[in-house]
């Protein structure tokens, strides 16, 4: 089981405490009429899918309740970091794993 | 209308019962059902805490986890903007008019789920064991300290969990999940009263 520190309990907790949300920093369109079925389908479906670094949105859905994201390297499936949702994204800490 | 809600009068049967086996050593685990209690939820900005805490005279904590208790009440953080107020029915007249009182002067929510949950009492040398049956967290006294309240999970089931103090818990769940949640109690208490080790 995964230890997952969440930025607003300022605790690690259980992985079971969680779920996942999806790619993070993805901002709707600010005008959604403007754009044509091409670019709607690439805000809705088309994700960066990292070997490696990965910034990810997830909820402590059983603890506070919070969405925020968190920087997990897939291919060692290690969390580098949290972070509080809005708060700018973070530079990873060294390589991934990906890159060896 | 009365000014007496009608909730106040009756007492609900919180249709849980207790199996034997969770009260016949209580020295190791003793599992009771706690009373009928109110219980509001209550979300506030951060930024409009202190002036509530002073409008309402309820003593909400500032941090994620805390608690605070009275003898009829306990209020409990659950997260950055969120509240949990477990009180005696006694309370619930007082309760819903603070709670009027505040929300016309602030942009809160106060939402009255009494009935949504039920809570259990357990204490015993042993009740520490049988929560982590279920229940991922680290429940030693230094890292779960008296007094120090969760939102978390048992078996799936979301649970509300506060110490009491070293030996003593209080856990509340939704009403629904109370009997799935009471039968991993009693097969953990069966199991041990087999176990001379323990």
């Amino acid at each position: 089981m995964l230890l997952i520190r969440c930025p607003y309990c300022e605790e690690e907790r259980p992985e079971v405490e969680f779920s996942y949300a999806g790619e993070a920093h993805i901002a709707r369109p600010a005008d959604p009429s403007q754009l044509n079925d091409e670019q709607w389908a690439e805000y809705l479906f088309i994700r960066t899918n990292a070997r490696g670094i990965h910034y990810e949105r997830w909820c402590h859905r059983h603890g506070c309740a919070r969405y925020f994201n968190a920087v997990r390297d897939t291919v060692t499936d290690k969390l580098q970091m949290t972070y509080k949702a809005g708060e700018p994204k973070p530079d990873a800490i060294g390589p991934s794993g990906g890159d060896k | 209308m009365s000014s007496e809600p009608i909730t106040d009068l009756l007492s609900i049967d919180q249709g849980i019962s207790i199996p034997d086996v969770l009260t016949r050593h209580p020295e190791k685990i003793d599992v009771r059902l706690v009373g009928e209690r109110c219980r509001y939820n209550i979300r506030v900005q951060r930024e409009d805490l202190d002036a509530v805490r002073a409008a309402s005279a309820l003593d909400l904590p500032d941090k994620i986890g805390a608690s605070s208790a009275t003898q009829d009440r306990k209020i409990l953080c659950l997260g950055p903007d969120e509240w949990i107020i477990v009180a005696h029915m006694s309370e619930a007249a007082r309760l819903r008019r603070t709670c009027r009182d505040i929300s016309q002067e602030f942009t809160l929510s106060t939402v009255d789920i009494s009935h949504r949950n039920v809570a259990f009492s357990l204490t015993g040398s042993l009740v520490a064991n049988l929560i982590n049956i279920g229940c991922p967290l680290d429940l030693a006294v230094d890292r779960f300290p008296i007094g120090k309240s969760t939102r978390t999970v048992f078996e799936n089931a979301e649970i509300m969990l506060l110490r009491e103090s070293k030996t003593g818990f209080y856990l509340e769940t939704w009403r629904s999940f109370a009997p799935y949640v009471c039968s991993f109690f009693e097969k953990f208490a069966t199991a041990t009263q087999y176990d001379t080790n323990t």
